[in-house]
Parts: structure tokens; sequence; C-alpha cells
């Protein structure tokens, strides 16, 4: 390709320069990283304005400058759509997805598809959810791709290999911590270089007045047209997006559950989640599309400065370089796109090396040193890498990143956002009930994208069906309806009183067609052999998916309705919610093998704490966000007041600084 | 462009407030039956006052930009 944008060697400097300061700043933190629990979740120890703003930088890059720079000079301000509808989600997920993965400590989605239900959906849910990461890395890729693309002239591939090697590299040796704290700086860059475009873009037309007048109506409204076009629409979105995209994004991105994990608290996760929803979504969305406005204002205003020919995934670039009129300030604000889009395929990264690790490696090679199992999520990163680059040609084929994207969320995320949904709000939700989501669901949304015209179409809300690329949106509307359709109905076929039944009946089939095999009093023909082998292997398979199914207690802490279980369990007694003081302390040290707390009585009466109670403890300054940070358990009290009385191990896992007060908060 | 029809100016603001008022519901309706949420715990008061306030919240932007688009 040839190069559309000029570049002196100073444009490069700066870009390679960015990228070493915000790489060396993860490295800095990476070295926090003591076992693979700090590797993948950071310990449980972040404030929540600390894991809001890294989650701006995943968001944003997921989001994207360039697609929706593309959108929002084609359709308007409309292209905020996507930033604007997942609070509809939030009561589900900050009083029920968030505090069951928080307290059962899950360690990842497939993990609580295991707890939930059983070893076989796990296998099921693991394999639905790497494709899901996979898919979402090579979006990734190509956006960066895209990006690159006209300042370098190279070819898209060529750009997407160099940067998936450098992004690999980071992953592999930075591990969550590195990650959040690289996000957290991105997460202002990027909101400040976003509204710098803006501004600039402002100033070069002339003024807000030149700018808001410049524009129709139809370009100024807030969401798109209802059913038109098919590429773009209201009704398609928000079935993409407000619904199988919000939950898909809320409920089983591993990445964002990672980051909520790492909170020093289920309610400071809830404060992350609502303030990115309320104040930081609304800002992103502004700060990824105005250059789309900008570049459709300059286009009716200036008509003479703006290439025509331009193609839409290239306008955020732009209109960078219009409105920039300093080199140095293009290649910043270039520079802080293409690293938070390192941040998201970074954190997707970490998350699948986490899934791989935990779901797949670590039951079948147990018992190894963590140091072991850290090399070995090294790998899997750079594997993880190579297939997201492989898999890049499947979504160069859509006509804009957007389409890709919508395709992408419609198809990939309904079985298991259902699946998840039902698990986690109701009860009556079965193993067998669950694997036919993941099966016939499967099979029904392939028929569906088979015939999409008798199919889906009696959903389409009166859109259009585009041959080339039919329903990329609405789509998620029909997948979502029969997933959902087939853990209903299979739910209600195959009750637990029914799972039961089958458990008991393969069992006694399984045993009959082994005594059968092994009777060597009446040996059994070749036929007959054949035939109780398959019986043998058949209702071993179906046996397995319904083993224990009259157990319960298994959903004890892991649905919205056993939650105070849940809490019980993390805790190991009974939750102290009374409400408490937060006193600053001294620390010293208490020579003991066990690991504990002491604080004196009056303090504990303070907090309102009792021996027992779980405590956590942060350096005094608020700043640092948790980073120097413990957990630990209330022991007998001392008569000391301002001290607390710490075991090595938790001044070593804190990273306390000698002299340096604490502040005590009682967790429960 | 489009003209601006019910279809292109408030029926997408309908649309969207009352499916997604339906999921809203939904979810209020779940972890108050479930007890996840309980109003006598007084954070949770709080956070009741705040999933509320976000639904109006939004409401209350695309209702403004609408308007604002067709007026302004």
């Amino acid at each position: 390709m040839e190069q559309a944008i000029q570049t002196t060697p100073i444009f490069w400097i700066i870009i390679a320069g960015y990228f070493a300061l915000i790489l060396g700043f993860g490295s800095y933190f990476a070295r926090y990283n003591k076992n693979t629990n700090d590797f993948f979740f950071s310990g449980r120890r972040f404030s929540w304005w600390l894991i809001t703003m890294s989650i701006v930088a995943t968001g944003v890059g997921s989001h994207s400058f360039l697609k929706y720079s593309a959108k929002a000079f084609e359709h308007g301000f409309s292209s905020t759509m996507t930033y604007m509808n997942d609070w509809f989600f939030l009561p589900f997920f900050i009083f029920g997805w968030l505090p069951i993965v928080y307290y059962t400590r899950i360690r990842s989605i497939p993990d609580y598809f295991e707890r939930r239900f059983n070893r076989n959906v796990r296998i099921l849910a693991t394999i639905a959810i790497l494709g899901y990461m996979i898919g979402y890395i090579a979006i990734g890729f190509l956006t960066m791709g895209k990006t690159l693309e006209p300042l370098l002239g190279w070819d898209l591939y060529t750009i997407i290999w160099v940067v998936a090697i450098i992004a690999g590299i980071y992953i592999t040796f930075g591990g969550q911590t590195a990650v959040i704290f690289t996000d957290l700086a991105q997460g202002f860059v990027l909101i400040f270089a976003g509204i710098l475009v803006f501004i600039l873009g402002i100033n070069f037309l002339g003024g807000f007045d030149v700018f808001w007048n410049a524009l129709p109506a139809d370009f100024k409204l807030p969401l798109a047209h209802f059913n038109k076009p098919s590429n773009f629409n209201f009704v398609g979105i928000f079935w993409q997006d407000g619904v199988a995209g919000s939950v898909g994004f809320l409920f089983m991105n591993q990445g964002l559950i990672m980051r909520f994990m790492a909170t020093k608290s289920v309610n400071e996760g809830r404060k992350a989640a609502a303030f990115n929803i309320l104040f930081l979504l609304p800002i992103s969305t502004v700060v990824v599309s105005n250059a789309g406005w900008v570049g459709k204002a300059i286009s009716i205003v200036t008509p003479e400065k703006w290439d025509a020919s331009i193609r839409l995934d290239h306008v955020f670039t732009q209109v960078a370089a219009l409105v920039t009129s300093s080199e140095i300030v293009f290649a910043f604000i270039i520079a802080a796109v293409v690293a938070a889009l390192m941040s998201t395929v970074d954190t997707l990264i970490n998350a699948v090396a986490a899934v791989v690790i935990n779901d797949i490696y670590r039951p079948i090679v147990k018992n190894r040193s963590d140091k072991h199992y850290l090399r070995a999520a090294m790998y899997i990163s750079a594997g993880a890498t190579l297939l997201g680059v492989i898999a890049v040609s499947f979504f160069d084929n859509f006509p804009t990143l957007y389409e890709a994207h919508g395709f992408f969320h419609s198809t990939m995320t309904p079985p298991l956002v259902i699946a998840i949904f039902l698990g986690i709000f109701w009860k009556r939700y079965t193993t067998l009930a669950a694997v036919s989501t993941f099966l016939v669901g499967a099979i029904l949304m392939y028929l569906g994208n088979k015939y999409p015209g008798g199919l889906i179409g009696p959903f389409d809300h009166g859109i259009e069906m585009d041959p080339a690329h039919p329903y990329s949106y609405i789509r998620a509307l029909y997948n979502t309806l029969v997933c959902l359709a087939s853990g209903v109905v299979f739910s209600f076929i195959f009750t637990r009183k029914v799972e039961v039944k089958i458990e008991k009946f393969t069992a006694g089939v399984i045993v009959s067609a082994k005594a059968h095999l092994n009777n060597t009093e009446q040996p059994i023909s070749i036929v007959g052999r054949i035939y109780y082998t398959l019986v043998w292997g058949f209702t071993n398979v179906i046996n397995s998916f319904v083993l224990n199914a009259a157990d319960e207690e298994k959903l004890d802490g892991i649905t919205v309705w056993t939650l105070d279980k849940a809490r019980e369990m993390f805790k190991g007694s009974k939750p102290n919610d009374t409400p408490g003081e937060e006193p600053i302390v001294e620390w010293k040290l208490e020579a003991s093998d066990e690991s504990f707390v002491r604080f004196s009585q009056a303090q504990m009466n303070e907090m309102a704490a009792n021996v027992g109670d779980l405590v956590y403890l942060s350096d005094k300054r608020r700043w640092l966000g948790g980073l120097k940070s413990v957990h630990s358990v209330y022991a007998e009290p001392h008569d000391e007041d301002g001290v607390v009385y710490m075991t090595s191990d938790l001044i070593a896992a804190g990273m306390f600084a000698e002299g340096r007060p604490l502040r005590a908060e009682k967790e429960m | 462009m489009h003209e601006l029809t019910f279809f292109r100016t408030w029926l997408p603001v309908i649309y969207l407030y009352v499916a997604g008022g339906i999921i809203f519901t939904a979810g209020m309706v779940i972890i108050f039956k479930s007890k996840s949420i309980k109003l006598s715990r007084p954070i949770h008061k709080r956070w009741f006052y705040v999933l509320l306030f976000g639904y109006f919240y939004y409401l209350g932007i695309h209702t403004f930009f609408t308007y604002a688009a067709l007026n302004f």
C-alpha cells in the first residue's frame, strides 16, 4: 500500500519513545508479581478508581478510535450508541455476577461452569471462551494494522506481525499487575488525546458554532434510524451491542473479570463498574467518535482540505493529521491510540493464558511449582498471540472493522452469555440444559446463518437483508433467542429429577455392558463385543454429563439465590456487617509461623470487628490505590492503641515500608 | 441522509428505554427476590438509588440530545 500520510524520523522517534515509556512503566510494576495469583489477578488489592481508569484503556482500545471514527463520519452522533446502553444490565452484574465471582474465588469463566454444572460443561465453555478471546485478539491486531497502514505504507500483514511480536514480548513478561498499571496510565492519556483532537478540530473549523451549524439535524441525533440502513441501524445494534455485547463484555470478558477480581472488595468493584458506566463511558464515546464528527464538518466547511477518496477505517488518522499543526502532537496521538490497542490485546492475551493454565494445563499437570506454571503461562501467551494473528484474515473480509466486530459479537457471545446468565439467575437450569444451550443453540445458529431470510427474517424489525453480510447485527436477537429457548425448554425436559434417573440408568447400563465385555466364562462374539463397547462408551459419555445431579449443595454460593452462603464460605464464618471506622495505625512485627494481625481492643471496637473477621490493611497514602496492601484475619487483641502487630509474611506480601502508617478496614 | 420521521427521531429512544427498561426491571426484581440487595443495609440502599439514578440519567441524556438535534 502507498504511504498516504508523510512522516519524518521525529514522528517515529516519538512513537518509539512513547512505547518505551509505557512498557517501562508496566515493567516497573511487574515486579509486584510474586506468584500466579499476582500474575493473573493482582492479589485482590486495588482501589476502585485505579481499576475503573485501567478499564478505560481496555474498553476504549477494544472499541477503538478507528471503527467509531469511521461510523461517526458516516452516521454522526449515533456512533455513541454502543457506549451508552450498558446500564440496563448493571443490577445483574453488580448484585449478581460480581459477588459470585469475587466470593467464590472463581479463577475463570470455565471454572464457574464446572462448579455450577460439571467438568464436561467446563470443557464446552473453555472451547467457546477461547474462541471468543482469540477472535477479539485478532480484531485488535487488525485495528492496529489499519491505524498504522496509511503511515507506514507497508503491507497490512507485515504491520500486524510486527505489533504482534511487541505485544507478545510485553505481556509474556508483564502479567496482570503490569497490564493494570499500563492501562491506568493509558486511560488518562487516551482521554487527554481524544479530547485534544476534538479541541484542535473545533479550532481548525473556526469554533463550536461553525462545527454545530455545519452538521445536519439527522447527523446530530444520538441514536441511529430505527431500521435503516442494514449496515448501521438502531434496533440491530441494540440487540447486537446493547444486549449481546454488553452482557458479553460484563459477564464473559475474562480480561474484565480479572480486573474486578483485582479490586480490594466487592463494593470497590461495584464502584468501579458504576463510575465507569456513568461517567467514563460517555466521555470515552466522545473521545473515540469526535474525529469522525470533525472530519464530516471539515468535509462540509472546507471540502478542498478533505481527501474524499479516503477509506472509512482511515478517517481517524486523516483527521488527526489535518487538525494537529505539529508532527509531535500528531505522533503523540497516534502513539496513544496504538498503545491503547496494545493494552486491550495484552489484557486478552493474559486472559487466554489464565484460562489455559487454570482450565486445561493445571488439571492435567498437577502439583508443580508456581514458577513452572508462570513459565507455561508465558509460552501460552506467545501461542495466543500467534493464533490471534492467524485469525486476522477472517475479519479482514468485512467492509469495516465495525461490521466485523458486530458480526463477531452477534455470533460468538449468545451461547455463553445465555449459559452464564441462566446459570447465575435460574436455579432450575440443569446440566443437560446447559449442554443443549451450547450444542442445540449452535445448531440453530448455524441454520440461521445458512437460511437467514427464513429464520432470522421474522425477527428483523423491518431491516433490509444485505445478501453479502445478511443481518450482521439483528442476528444477535435470533441467536440469543434460540440459545435461550434451548436452555429453557431443555431445563423443563431434563429436570434435576430426570437427570438423577438418567444417572442411575446409565450407571446400570455401564455395569451391565462392562460385565458382558469382561465375561470370561461365556465369551461374546465380535459383533457382540463391538455392540457392548459402543453401549459402554455412549452411556459413559451420557453419565459423565449427569454425574452428581442430585447434589443440590453444589449450587451453594454460585447462584444469585445463595449469595449469603457465598459470603459465608468466603469468610469461613458468619459475616459481620456492622459498620465501623477505618483507623490509621503503625505496624510492628509479630514473631509467629501463622498469618494474622492483632489490634488493640479499643480499635477493634472502633472498627466494630471481632476475632476471626477479615481485615484489609493498606498503606495510608490513598493515591497508591492499594498497591501496597494485604488481607488478613483479626486475632486476639492486645492493649497498645494505634499499633497493629503483623506477622512477617503479611509485611512482605503487603510490601509495607518501615515507618509508613497503615489504614485498617474491616472487610466482613 | 434520512428524513426526520418518527422512525428516525423518537422511536429509537422509546424502544431503547422500553426494551432496556424491561431488562433493567427484571434485573432489579431478581436481585430483590434473591435478597442479593437488602435495603436494610445502608450501603445497599445507596446502591439502589444509584441504580435508579443511572437509568434516568441515561434517559435524560438521550432525550436532551434528541431534542437539541431537532431544535438547535
